[in-house]
């Protein structure tokens, strides 16, 4: 599979202090990457970037064969990226439904492009029943409780038809069942042909959904591969839980 | 359904009829109030309200659709007002010179909007207020409309209060059909976006920098237009005058009292403090800003929703109570 996006060499610097010192990896097409590290490893920092709400110190984004560096979020997002955030941002004033309905006019194939997909009230249905929260159409966003949240987040995004989706920690806060209906989403999701950077602290999410892990540590890529070789590879571990003390 | 929820439902119709028809039967009112034959001073008080209700309805596009409070309308209200002046005295028809007026006026908010839409919150309404400052100052000592003595127009047609009082009127009707159309609208929609937060509107490709501008410039251009129509009134105008810090704070106040960020409330603000505002400035010369102080402190304390917010507010009450009267037989 072709590469989707490629990262050569991403620094970002806050005053001197790296929190992201020359990343470099590539994403293939349609498929799911975990992106996981201690706290404070840059994971976040890589996503605003990614998705253009931070401009990165030095080095090179390409998504689909253009180079997006520096671009802004909401040309990020007409380009086919779109992002989740940790803490879920919600359009407070307004309900469910209009929080997607900004997603679907603002988003990648708003306007013109959005013709022939039928009207858009259909379309919000549509991607209310996708992440399960439909009958919560005309509910006001502010009385929602988190798992709700988390599905009106990515409600949002997806209804501005990513190509590449970047999910900050949907699963935080969650129950067990719900953190599995998500996951179950997340497959879908990527059935449907979008690929996705996942980052969560959660390892059995990550390695029940994702086919690459990249592992971040101190601003650095730590280690690259397939979820099960990530898990048992010695720098991962220390990086997690420290190195056993000499006898 | 129950007959609770069939009241509700039925409830929610008349809601939703009364919504159009009661600005419909105000405004028709409205119409034909000068038939009253009110008097001299009654039609002033009234065309005076009417410029009201246009510039609070305008700055609430910027300040309450799209969450930027600017303490600087006086700059496009001054600008309206001098340009449609000089237009008049320059042999332009008046009704030509109120498009220029708003013309000017949004060029003018461009301008202002480029460099201070780069700050946020706080930081942007201080900057408003440092701008409008600056123009106060610069208009104070501009050689060529008169400086601080001010600029007198000429027409050289014999007044007429009513012609005056329907275009104050017609232009309180534009200013809320725009108003209603920017609301409903994707515009609109992407500027609540911006209003709620704007990072997560960017992340849904709103692009926030220029949907501001553009709600500032349709804001500015109504505020000039409203400068203009009452430049041609008052017949003299003066730096102090329209370019004052204090009527940026009343162009910021009548939304404020009415409710921001709605359809009707800047209305209704504009409604209220166009009446009272001649009286209480009559009244209490020296006071009268200390009052309005008071007020928007009772407002924010405890009806942040403004009057609107008070009238939802009885309006909840009365439903309760009388679905609470309703009992199953």
């Amino acid at each position: 599979m072709a590469a989707i996006l490629t990262l050569e060499g991403v620094s970002k610097y806050f005053a001197g202090l790296a929190a992201l010192d020359g990343v470099s990896f590539e994403v293939r097409e349609g498929e799911i990457v975990g992106l996981i590290g201690p706290n404070g490893a840059g994971k976040t920092t890589l996503f605003s970037i990614i998705a253009g709400s931070q401009a990165p110190t030095s080095g090179k984004i390409t998504f689909q064969g253009r180079d997006i560096t520096g671009v802004k979020s909401f040309r990020a997002v007409h380009a086919g990226i779109a992002r989740t955030h940790q803490i879920t941002k919600p359009f407070r004033s307004m309900t469910v439904r209009e929080n997607v309905e900004v997603g679907l006019r603002f988003g990648r194939q708003s306007g013109a492009h959005s013709a022939g997909r039928g009207p858009i009230q259909n379309q919000v249905r549509e991607i209310l029943a996708l992440v399960g929260i439909e009958r919560l159409a005309d509910m006001s966003s502010v009385t929602l409780p988190v798992g709700d949240l988390k599905r009106l987040e990515l409600a949002r995004t997806l209804a501005a038809r990513p190509s590449l989706l970047l999910l900050d920690e949907v699963c935080a806060g969650l129950t067990e069942s719900e953190m599995a209906s998500i996951l179950d989403l997340l497959r879908d999701i990527q059935k449907r042909g979008t690929t996705i950077i996942y980052v969560e602290h959660n390892l059995r999410a990550i390695l029940s959904t994702c086919q690459h892990v990249v592992v971040l540590n101190f601003g650095k890529k730590l280690a690259e591969g397939p979820p099960q070789e990530m898990q048992n590879n010695p720098a991962v571990i220390e990086a997690y839980i420290g190195k056993k003390a000499e006898a | 359904m129950t007959p609770g929820t069939q009241f509700a439902a039925a409830g929610g119709v008349v809601a939703r009829v009364l919504r159009f028809a009661v600005p419909l039967i105000l405004l028709s009112a409205l119409g034909f109030v000068p038939l009253a034959d009110l008097g001299a001073n009654a039609t002033k008080v009234l065309f005076l309200t009417c410029l009201s209700i246009g510039a609070s309805v305008a700055w609430n596009i910027l300040g309450g659709f799209t969450g930027q409070p600017s303490f600087g309308f006086a700059v496009f209200y001054g600008l309206g007002a001098y340009t449609s002046a000089l237009c008049i005295n320059g042999g332009v028809n008046p009704y030509l010179s109120y498009p220029l007026a708003a013309g000017i006026a949004a060029l003018a908010s461009l301008l202002i909007g480029l460099p201070t839409f780069r700050l946020r919150g706080p930081y942007f309404a201080i900057a408003t207020i440092g701008v409008s400052e600056a123009v106060r100052v610069v208009m104070t000592n501009l050689a060529f409309t008169g400086g601080a003595s001010g600029y007198r127009i000429t027409e050289q047609v014999p007044f007429r209060q009513l012609e005056h009082y329907y275009t104050g009127l017609a232009l309180a009707a534009l200013a809320v059909v725009i108003s209603m159309l920017v609301r409903y609208s994707r515009f609109g929609l992407g500027l609540r976006a911006i209003r709620d937060d704007q990072e997560a509107a960017a992340d849904s490709g709103v692009n926030p920098y220029v949907s501001k501008l553009a709600a500032h410039a349709v804001a500015a251009a109504l505020t000039g237009a409203t400068g203009g129509v009452y430049a041609r009134y008052a017949a003299f105008i003066s730096p102090d005058g329209v370019f004052a810090f204090q009527r940026s704070v009343a162009i910021l106040l009548m939304p404020i009292i009415g409710g921001v960020n709605t359809i009707w409330g800047p209305v209704l603000g504009g409604g209220v403090y166009g009446v009272i505002e001649e009286e209480l400035t009559a009244r209490f010369p020296e006071f009268h800003l200390l009052l309005y102080g008071a007020l928007v402190i009772l407002i924010i304390l405890f009806e942040p929703g403004g009057l609107m917010g008070l009238l939802g507010r009885m309006r909840r009450l009365v439903l309760r109570l009388r679905v609470g009267s309703w009992q199953p037989s």
